[in-house]
């Protein structure tokens, strides 16, 4: 024993530098995440993929001496070209990046899992299955025979319960030996049997050489013969072989596109637009391309069909063959009883009770943020105030380090953060419940008027905390128009930071009522700017087609450790903004530019919204962070002596000030986002669309309250 | 292992002597085999990808209020569909269709 640890000491030195990438890839909701979290725990990054829009997770780990690296690909149902996150994974895993995939499947939706499996199977890369959500499976009475498994495909394939860390420290055995034996061997998998759940019980059964990686091991890789499994019917597999022989034919190796023959010649049959856009590139291949489209018109002639159904359906029936085979079904126990999930389902997705439950839920998240952030940013503001008493910041310098850059820290921590992490807590224990979808499913109907579907209300939900991430959340539309008009609907919804503002003006010097009233204007607006998008922008609004997943018990590790990878993601990107502007306000307060700001936009404040001249350079700090408008409000109650806003703006003031808060801008970080999602003339757009419809219904309020009361 | 055939297209000849009928109007809980999927390029592929082809076994489970969504359970998932695109896809269910 002791000679093994002090070998494998050795040995560890050894694979220093030596990576071992590996990308996890599966449809969404299985559990990759999960896998991805209990292995490589807090050391991740979330970036973007180079250029795309698209959410990159990267994390590293050492394994028995390994180092090794995985990406958490995003959620996938199939390798077509039709979305950014597939050519994104499809992409990344073809590539010399990756050595190995370890394909994650739901136990409890094999048919609908394996359909992307076959298709990964044909990307011929080492692959690792694992069946993720046991533990559901076999609650139902069900099981699955892995030796049956392993046998038809041909490679390893482990039973996971990943909340539980069951079976993901063999998936990585699994991967290290497939790496370097080069090929499955089922024989060596005795051992298997016994469940590990922590890496330090595996005994060092294979000690491997040092891994020359520059030879890339997936060269090397003995891809197991699997045409009985992965061939199409008669008509479809003729064409795909006749269409592979040309290809090799003409091109030869198709390692320098990554891809193997066989995917290539399926791709180009299913009209891939990228594939041929990539074979394209050659002159000499428009020969290929023509055949194909032969081929295809072909196929599509006999089977009355066009191509992509064709060749799905025979996918899902040589599933439906296997299916059979590999699962388990002890008809003797099983039971139709109804379940709390069943029930939670039917009342929040009822005609009458979903809404009445969907209303307190965003009333809820917006109580529970506010409540929780009001508190946590009194406390910020206490030890700010406390610290500065000790400060010189008579000097210039100390005055725009102390309350440009320091003030403008705890500004953010206690003004933003404070609501983004309960808000973020609450979004992911939404999220991991299964929750938004039903919302997606009650007001797909609505959305449709605003020029979007469903889902664009998930991403309106999540405005309500925040609306930064939520505008990120954009992503998941599946078309351009789509995705900029839910981000301009998004980017509408009053923030936890606004609702300081409302709260505490209204809220408190008018009552609940003009809060709702406020809400309902904001609302309204919402549809108008819906409207008009779904008027002008070109194209159609598509309809919704959405996976919806059983409810789950939210997993209190899952949930924590995501709020606080998505909390210091925030911080790291956005902190840095806020100090640095909150420098050059200083700067500029001390230089009396902030004075001529002031008379500069006094026909708007004054003029047409019948505020304070004053308030014109609040207003600019709001696009900083919208509840700084508030706070600057009542510093100068404080300094001038008045004490309390009341006596420096009268009721409807106050409410022109707070209408025209909730609207007149997205803060400067949501820009940021925008102008990332979209681009900056697009961000642009909507900062001063959103500009102009506050001055307006600012100014119609103002001078309609004028009207009223004087005639 | 040697017994699983793969790839003879038995199912979708047998349907086809039933009547077409469309998914929108069938009853909710009533096994039905989608006969086709008419949308578009890009939707008929999704659906393909979720498991909605010619020849699969579905089922209605609900419908959103005021003509919204239809909510449908394929191969062990549940999907939801907006309206428009589940008119498209026939089926032989009992009910006639007005489209
Ligand atoms: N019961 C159970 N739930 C799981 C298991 N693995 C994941 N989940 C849950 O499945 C949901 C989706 O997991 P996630 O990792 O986010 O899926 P991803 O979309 O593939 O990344 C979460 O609510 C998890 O808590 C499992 O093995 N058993
Ligand atoms: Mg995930």
């Amino acid at each position: 024993m002791k000679d093994c640890c002090s070998h494998k000491e050795r040995k560890k030195n050894q694979f220093i530098g030596n990576k071992i990438n590996i990308a996890l890839a599966g449809n969404p909701n299985v559990g990759k995440s999960v896998i991805f979290n209990q292995l490589t725990g807090l050391s991740q990054t979330i970036g973007n993929w180079p250029g795309k829009t698209v959410e990159k997770m990267e994390g590293h780990l050492n394994f028995l001496g390994h180092n090794i690296n995985i990406v958490d690909l995003p959620g996938i149902y199939s390798l077509s070209a039709y979305s950014l996150e597939e050519i994104v994974s499809r992409e990344y895993i073809a590539s010399d990046e990756v050595d190995l995939i370890i394909n994650v499947i739901d136990a409890t939706n094999l048919e609908r899992n394996l359909f992307f499996t076959f298709q990964l199977l044909e990307l011929k890369i080492p692959i690792v299955i694992a069946v993720n959500q046991m533990d559901i499976l076999r609650k139902r009475n069900k099981d699955i025979n892995f030796e049956m498994f392993e046998q038809i495909f041909k490679v390893p394939v482990i039973p996971v319960v990943a909340v539980h860390g069951v079976g993901v420290y063999q998936l990585l055995e699994e991967a290290i030996e497939l790496i370097y034996e080069h090929k499955f061997n089922p024989h060596k998998k005795e051992h298997r049997k016994k469940r590990r759940t922590h890496h330090h019980h595996f005994k060092i059964k294979h000690m491997y050489p040092k891994l020359e990686l520059n030879t890339s091991s997936r060269e090397l890789f003995q891809f197991p013969d699997l045409s009985p499994l992965l061939s199409f019917g008669k008509e479809v597999e003729e064409k795909i072989q006749l269409l592979e022989d040309n290809i090799e034919q003409n091109i030869g190796d198709t390692e320098k596109y990554h891809y193997p023959s066989r995917f290539i010649a399926l791709k180009l049959l299913e009209n891939d637009r990228e594939i041929e856009k990539l074979i394209s590139k050659d002159i000499h291949n428009s020969e290929i391309i023509k055949t194909s489209k032969d081929y295809r018109k072909n196929l599509e002639e006999y089977h009355g069909e066009e191509i992509s159904t064709i060749i799905s359906s025979e996918i899902y029936q040589n599933i439906n063959k296997i299916i059979d085979s590999i699962l388990i079904i002890d008809t003797r126990k099983e039971t139709k009883k109804q379940s709390i999930t069943d029930i939670i389902d039917h009342l929040t997705t009822h005609s009458i009770l979903g809404y009445v439950i969907l209303a307190l839920v965003l009333i809820g998240i917006y109580y529970f943020t506010f409540i929780i952030g009001d508190f946590l940013g009194g406390l910020v503001d206490q030890l700010y105030t406390y610290l500065s008493t000790d400060i010189d910041t008579s000097t210039v310098a100390g005055k725009i380090l102390w309350e440009g850059a320091v003030g403008g820290f705890f500004g953010a921590v206690g003004g933003v953060l404070v609501y983004v992490i309960p808000f973020f807590l609450l979004i992911e224990i939404l999220q991991d419940s299964g929750y938004l979808p039903r919302a997606a499913f009650l007001l797909d109907k609505f959305m449709h008027v605003l020029g979007v579907h469903g889902k664009t209300i998930i991403t309106m939900i999540l405005g309500f905390g925040c609306n930064v991430p939520a505008c990120a959340g954009c992503r998941i539309m599946e078309t351009e128009r789509e995705k900029k008009i839910s981000i301009a609907l998004t980017s509408l919804i009053p923030c936890a930071a606004t609702m300081v503002v409302v709260m505490g003006l209204v809220g408190e010097y008018l009552g609940i009522g003009f809060v709702g009233l406020l809400f309902l204007i904001n609302f309204i607006v919402i549809i108008f700017v819906g409207r008009i998008l779904n008027k002008t922008m070109p194209g159609e609004c598509t309809e919704l087609i959405m996976e919806m997943h059983e409810y789950r018990k939210p997993n209190t590790r899952v949930i924590i450790k995501q709020t606080w990878v998505r909390t210091r993601e925030f911080v790291f990107r956005s902190l840095p903004i806020i100090i640095l502007i909150g420098i050059l306000l200083e700067v500029m307060y001390i230089f009396s530019v902030l004075e001529s700001v002031n008379i500069i936009l006094t026909p708007i404040t004054v003029f047409c919204l019948g505020l304070p001249a004053v308030t014109g350079i609040f207003l600019i700090y709001g696009i900083l962070r919208k509840e700084l408008t508030f706070a600057l409000l009542e510093v100068l109650a404080v300094s001038i002596g008045v004490g309390s806003v009341s006596l420096l703006l009268s009721p409807i003031q106050m409410f022109v000030f707070s209408l025209v808060t909730m609207l007149y801008i997205p803060c400067f970080a949501t820009i940021i986002i925008i102008a990332k999602q979209t681009n900056w003339k697009y961000a642009l757009q909507i900062s001063l669309l959103e500009i102009t419809i506050a001055i307006i219904i600012g100014s119609i309020v103002n001078w309609g309250y004028f009207l009223i009361v004087n005639f | 292992m040697n017994e699983i055939k793969f790839n003879d297209s038995d199912q979708i000849s047998k349907i086809g002597k039933t009547l077409i009928k469309c998914l929108t109007l069938c009853q909710k809980n009533e096994d039905v085999i989608v006969l086709s999927v008419n949308s578009g390029m890009k939707a008929k592929n999704h659906l393909a990808n979720l498991g909605i082809v010619p020849g699969s076994i579905i089922k209605k489970k609900k419908e959103a209020p005021l003509r919204g969504p239809l909510e449908i359970e394929v191969k062990g998932s549940k999907i939801v569909i907006g309206r428009g695109i589940a008119s498209k896809i026939l089926v032989n269910c009992n009910k006639e269709c007005n489209i």
